[in-house]
């Protein structure tokens, strides 16, 4: 996956892999400018040049991965995808991305709630807009089988888990349940279902390649 | 006088040693202590939050000297998970004797769900603690999270019974208990556990979809 460049310097992005790589081994509230810049291999005069606190930095990092993701989703699918597919393809390429670099995954679903609970917020402006799009006909806004926002906390919640076990790795295990989610709102029980189920196969399918 | 008889939520406030020479068995000190101390740290980790909060804090609002606070606990983080664990272990109790009974699933889901938002409502200091506070005490909240998580879909998994639902998600198990927990966090959060039980039909519905599908979900949401 290519990184996108946000316009970031590389002293700035350094830092922020250093949030995140700490984040990831010793969570955020035990993680010291001190670590930050030892990873990032600057000087402390550099990091405050960059960010104000450790708090900014890691507000900088939280944005940084939550537009890497969107990015990530909307360019998993074809705009001829029925919308159930492409969402789909969208949780699978976000799911796949979280697990080639779980301290990202750790980062949005433990450490920013920690840090500040609110950031949910973020996460659904960032994503409901474009699933409202995708689901609108002509006659405009879809209707809802369930709140969408609430897919959202049920996701990390999964994530969390996934992280606390140890299994960071193995976050596509969770894609039928995931994709679940993520269907259902606009696609409902029934759509929801048959997607989850094709994601499944595909992970079962990947798996069984990776060990050919 | 009354003795503690329990360590509930509700004996942690209520019970309060007699003030001088009381001439009690050192043993009911000690536990009045730590009784007044659990309570403590719930009250002072809400009002301030766990990093601002210090054992001396604690200390305050208990009546407790320091010497005391570590011949029962090693630190903060001890006596503050010591606390959370109570609390989960109440609110596992009560769910466990609604959730395990004779009726069928569907009435046993709404029925433990409702135990569960009473729960949460009944003392919003308690509820914001046990959810919100946990997450920000550092390494040992991973490890905590995950073995009440895995508590809560053993419980669900132990009740489904010969009636409950053969659902096609692998885990849907893990779905039903992120569900609850994602919805009362985030009510938790904004401050309104205390309208929590009015969510009953809507959770019921949406905990109970992946399971029974919509339109069982939705007769059985407003029965």
């Amino acid at each position: 996956m290519p990184a996108p460049d946000f316009g970031a310097t590389e002293q700035r992005r350094r830092i922020i892999d250093a949030m995140i790589d700490s984040c990831a081994e010793k969570t955020y509230a035990a993680t010291t400018i001190t670590d930050l810049v030892a990873r990032a291999r600057i000087s402390r005069t550099t990091f405050y040049k960059e960010f104000d606190d450790k708090r900014a930095c890691f507000d900088a990092a939280i944005g940084h991965c939550i537009e890497q993701l969107r990015e990530v989703a909307a360019s998993a699918h074809e705009p001829d995808d029925a919308p159930a597919d492409a969402v789909r393809k969208g949780a699978v390429a976000v799911i796949e991305a979280l697990a080639a670099r779980p301290g990202l995954a750790q980062l949005l679903t433990g450490d920013a709630i920690a840090v500040d609970p609110k950031v949910i917020e973020c996460y659904r402006k960032a994503t409901l807009p474009a699933l409202e799009g995708l689901w609108s006909g002509d006659d405009g806004a879809p209707r809802a089988h369930s709140d969408p926002r609430l897919a959202f906390g049920k996701a990390q919640v999964l994530i969390l888990n996934q992280i606390a076990i140890g299994k960071a790795h193995r976050l596509p295990d969770l894609l039928p349940e995931i994709v679940y989610l993520a269907v259902s709102p606009f696609g409902g029980h029934e759509a929801a279902l048959r997607q989850s189920q094709l994601a499944g196969e595909c992970t079962t399918s990947n798996v069984a390649a990776g060990e050919r | 006088m009354s003795l503690p008889v329990s360590d509930s939520p509700e004996d942690l406030q209520r019970w309060r040693l007699p003030r001088g020479r009381h001439g009690l068995p050192r043993e009911l000190v000690e536990r009045s202590q730590r009784e007044r101390l659990l309570a403590a740290v719930v009250k002072v980790t809400v009002a301030k939050g766990y990093e601002a909060t210090t054992v001396g804090d604690i200390l305050g609002e208990a009546g407790v000297g320091r010497e005391s606070f570590y011949e029962l606990f090693d630190d903060k983080l001890h006596c503050m998970l010591s606390a959370h664990k109570i609390l989960v272990d109440g609110l596992e109790e009560r769910v466990r004797q609604t959730y395990l009974g004779d009726e069928p699933w569907a009435e046993r889901m709404r029925r433990a769900l409702s135990v569960t938002l009473e729960w949460f409502a009944a003392d919003p200091d308690a509820a914001r603690f046990t959810l919100v506070e946990l997450s920000t005490v550092g390494p040992a909240f991973r490890p905590t999270f995950q073995a009440e998580f895995a508590r809560a879909v053993a419980l669900l998994e132990e009740g489904m019974g010969e009636d409950g639902p053969k659902p096609q998600l692998a885990q849907a198990n893990s779905l039903a208990v992120g569900t609850i927990l994602a919805r009362i966090y985030e009510e938790v959060l904004l401050g309104r556990a205390a309208e929590l039980r009015r969510l009953l039909p809507d959770l019921t519905y949406e905990l109970l979809v992946p399971f029974v599908g919509e339109a069982r979900a939705r007769a059985a949401a407003d029965a």
